[in-house]
């Protein structure tokens, strides 16, 4: 079945919102997700098609209410569980960080 | 959209799981910022703006730059290599009757190396279910208002090719020097949501 | 190769449970082919971690927004997979 990311003719969201970013990251936690990613397929932890799989099987409702980058940190800790990289606990001790 | 608390909050999971996979030697910190850097400086507009402005003063390189995107950027300085993945660079041409817009309706696939990071809302779901459905509109929201007579093509990044915009040289510019050209390309209109 | 350009093709209709690149506006849609793009592993299947060496070409298909919405005079180009595409008569 079709995900949330597949948007193609989809009425609602309305018009753009045409800020014209001078920062790639608005934070800093942005940038480090977005190299730690790099790092990790890099590695060869997962691929990027297992990557963009992993975003898009975020829940419909919590994908379209979270930001990018926030997304691809939900990605990447639902991979490392996966591939038994870290254990469940880990990401739980991670978020109450 | 994240306010400070989320971002406080995010902050300190990221880094926790940072340091979770230092100790794996899956990552190393340091290394990421050092990472991002040479990204951020690697990657930016200049490359596709030098890229057009060639384009537009040497036919000759204009001709090898829509037959072999990927070999012709090479002569500017320019590359498509150093991702994570190869990738294929498409250019597409602007014409008097033709004009080309670039999205990826699945996620966020853009010509990075040559145009810097994405914008925000060319990642956002209003630019992506728009733009293949209404182009004219979504255009018009940006201030670009294309006569009738003008064919539009929607290139939608589905798969390893990544596009950029070849931007129709302006009016009157037959003076300025190659690198003044370069100053005139704007990432808009590389991605197709500008004129130049 | 199955496909030159100019052919007529049909994207396949599929729904599949995993991740595929084929978007749902464009299944079932008559397009031609404007050019071969490459070869590539097969998207849906490296996701699943088979890590593929199943390497299929991949078209640029142009769609008329006519055929995709039933209305519109703009055209649409997506890079498919040829397991994704079916001749069309």
């Amino acid at each position: 079945m079709s995900r949330i990311n597949d948007v193609g003719g989809v009425d609602g969201f309305g018009p753009v919102d045409i800020v014209d970013d001078a920062q790639p990251f608005h934070d800093d936690w942005e940038a480090h997700v977005f190299a730690m990613n790099g790092a990790l397929i890099a590695k060869g932890v997962y691929n990027l098609d297992e990557f963009r799989d992993a975003v898009e099987q975020i829940p419909p409702r919590t994908f379209l209410a979270t930001s990018y980058y926030e997304r691809w940190f939900m990605a990447i800790r639902a991979l490392l569980v996966r591939k038994g990289v870290v254990t469940p606990e880990e990401i739980d001790g991670v978020l109450a960080g | 959209m994240s306010d400070d608390h989320d971002d406080a909050q995010l902050s300190r999971q990221v880094r926790a799981l940072e340091t979770l996979l230092e100790r794996r030697d899956l990552v190393d910190s340091r290394g990421i910022d050092q990472a991002v850097e040479a990204y951020l400086a690697r990657a930016t507009a200049a490359n596709g703006a030098r890229i057009v402005a060639r384009a537009w003063v040497d036919p000759g390189f204009a001709g090898r730059l829509l037959t072999d995107a990927n070999t012709a950027v090479e002569e500017v300085g320019a590359s498509m290599r150093g991702g994570i993945q190869t990738q294929r660079l498409r250019v597409v041409a602007n014409t008097d009757r033709s004009h080309n817009v670039v999205t990826c309706t699945l996620c966020s696939c853009y010509p990075v190396a040559l145009l810097g990071p994405s914008p925000s809302w060319y990642k956002s779901e209003a630019y992506r279910s728009r733009i293949v459905r209404e182009p004219r509109g979504v255009l018009a929201e940006f201030g670009l208002t294309l006569a009738d007579g003008i064919d539009i093509t929607v290139w939608d990044s589905t798969s390893e090719s990544r596009y950029l915009v070849l931007p129709a040289r302006p009016a009157g510019t037959d003076a300025l020097t190659e690198t003044e050209l370069s100053g005139l390309v704007t990432r808009n209109g590389m991605i197709g949501t500008a004129a130049v | 190769m199955a496909f030159s350009p100019g052919d007529r093709v049909r994207t396949r209709v599929i729904d599949p449970p995993h991740h595929t690149r084929l978007p749902r506006y464009a299944r079932g849609r008559i397009g031609s082919i404007v050019e071969l793009e490459g070869a590539w592993p097969l998207a849906d299947l490296n996701a699943q971690g088979t890590h593929s060496l199943r390497t299929e070409p991949v078209y640029a298909v142009r769609f008329r927004a006519q055929e995709l919405w039933g209305s519109g005079d703009h055209d649409v180009v997506l890079d498919l997979w040829e397991s994704y595409l079916e001749e069309a008569r």
